[in-house]
């Protein structure tokens, strides 16, 4: 019994795959079809792997797109991780910054593209500042309400312990807001990455959104998919070293 | 007993917390000495200002009136007061060494001192092996050992503690109870222990004071001559649970 339960709890996720497959190939197969088979995908994919596209291979393109994100992400975490931190420590600076924050944050990434490019030319760094305002928000949301979550009891007990107030920031603020520091990183990647294809589908000459964008203007749907599956492929492998990271970082948390 | 040497006094202190409605006044016009190396138990029934009295002590919580005076020698290190809290209050990214070592290293000692200081207090409260282990690992009799420890190691010359064993389960809570008995007579420091719970009063005071229900006053003081360590059954126990249980405010 137990192991026909083993069985069958490995063959459904197969099964759920080979389903989804088989849907494609039926949407495939018709001859006017414009999505594209299993074969003329395949080929594709070995094709961009060493043809070059815009000057690149698909892996160039990926990583391209890949540089844009953890720049703009690093560039995030300095500021961003600054930023909250100050406004979760000082009512002064709160009082001062925070009402900015709150009127430009509802404000969607995209919608800061023409300005940016009209102001920056289209260049690297428009990508970036549009990756950066994607990426900026969350970290500071997440390290303010980190911030404010601190048990008042820590503060306490350091203080009985004989921390100054500069100790009681960096010894006890510090470290106890930094799992929520890490999952704003975490959201201000995956946040950055999909920012970057959308910035790069309206401007750009190399990276993933570009090229899939290319796809559709040479009407060759084979490409889209193959980008499509690119995108979700390192969104997954991001989303996962993340992960990892996340539990080095906060193993004290989950031990 | 020789109890001459004053540890510190409260003059009339008093606490109101003003709010909206209404405020609250929880502590009214406590006066009372605590002698140098004596064990204080601050009896009284639940939500009646005891914890507040004590984070007034502490510097934690503004007081309304009065005044507390202390009488050190010299008031700068060692740290005169330490505070060990109901909820542990252990930082929970440090491991339990690191956690004792906190003390030291915010009074700037050196790695060297700090580890050898906080493993004679490890061991005393009996966590050797657990020195790597993140206060999550460990169980509430084990995480309020390491705040004994914490506060051992920093050589406090008077030992605050809120109802300490208030979380913990009875069988682990008796345990305690003995063996913070056993490491005061050994360490001769000044402690100053809330409880809500007569017995452990009893079993582990030099002296009681007892508080009334809100706002609270001193309502009667006790001198424990029990000698230690103590029976839960002794007669004299016995007698005494009596009487100061009659004298006990109830409060739902």
């Amino acid at each position: 019994m137990k192991i026909m339960k083993k069985i069958i709890y490995i063959l459904l996720p197969l099964l759920s795959v080979a389903t989804i497959v088989l849907a494609w190939v039926l949407v495939a197969a018709p001859e006017e079809s414009q999505m594209p088979g299993l074969a003329e995908t395949g080929a594709k994919f070995i094709d961009v792997m060493t043809n070059k596209i815009s000057g690149a291979t698909l892996p160039i393109h990926i990583l391209v797109s890949l540089r844009r994100v953890l720049m703009a992400v690093a560039l995030a975490m300095v500021t961003g991780v600054v930023f909250g931190v100050l406004i979760g420590w000082s009512k002064l600076f709160k009082s001062l910054a925070y009402p900015i924050f709150e009127i430009i944050r509802p404000i969607p990434p995209i919608a800061w593209l023409p300005i940016i490019i009209l102001s920056m030319g289209i260049g690297e760094s428009p990508k970036i500042a549009i990756v950066f305002i994607s990426a900026f928000m969350p970290i500071v949301i997440n390290t303010f309400a980190g911030m404010r979550m601190i048990d008042p009891l820590l503060f306490d007990a350091a203080k009985t312990l004989g921390a100054n107030k500069r100790q009681l920031f960096f010894n006890i603020a510090i470290p106890a807001c930094t799992p929520a520091i890490v999952a704003g990183m975490k959201t201000s990647v995956s946040n950055g990455w999909m920012t970057v294809l959308a910035a790069e589908m309206i401007v750009a000459r190399q990276g993933v959104g570009f090229l899939i964008v290319r796809g559709m203007q040479n009407g060759d749907p084979a490409l889209i998919v193959v980008c499509m599956f690119a995108i979700g492929i390192v969104s997954a492998l991001v989303s996962v070293g993340l992960t990892k990271i996340e539990g080095v970082l906060t193993k004290w948390k989950n031990a | 007993m020789e109890k001459c040497v004053t540890r510190f006094s409260l003059k009339n202190i008093s606490k109101i917390f003003f709010k909206k409605n209404e405020d609250a006044h929880v502590i009214e016009d406590i006066s009372l000495d605590v002698y140098d190396n004596e064990f204080l138990v601050i009896l009284g029934p639940g939500q009646c200002g005891k914890t507040t009295l004590l984070n007034i002590v502490a510097d934690l919580l503004p007081k309304t009136k009065g005044e507390v005076i202390f009488n050190f020698e010299e008031d700068t290190d060692p740290g005169k007061l330490g505070f060990i809290f109901q909820r542990y209050a252990l930082f929970p990214w440090k491991t339990v060494m690191q956690n004792v070592e906190m003390g030291l290293k915010l009074r700037g000692k050196n790695k060297k001192e700090r580890r050898v200081k906080s493993q004679e207090y490890i061991d005393m409260v009996g966590l050797q092996g657990f020195e790597k282990s993140h206060p999550k690992q460990l169980s509430g009799g084990m995480k309020q050992r390491v705040g004994i420890a914490r506060v051992f190691a920093t050589d406090a010359h008077v030992i605050l503690m809120d109802e300490p064993f208030g979380a913990l389960d009875a069988q682990t809570r008796y345990q305690m109870q003995g063996e913070l008995s056993n490491i005061w007579e050994h360490k001769k420091k000044t402690i100053v222990f809330v409880t809500n719970n007569i017995e452990e009063a009893i079993y582990l005071a030099d002296r009681i004071i007892l508080l009334s229900g809100a706002p609270s006053k001193v309502k009667a003081e006790y001198n424990i001559k029990l000698s230690r360590p103590r029976s839960l059954t002794n007669n004299d126990f016995l007698e005494l649970r009596n009487t100061i249980a009659k004298n006990t405010d109830l409060v739902l």
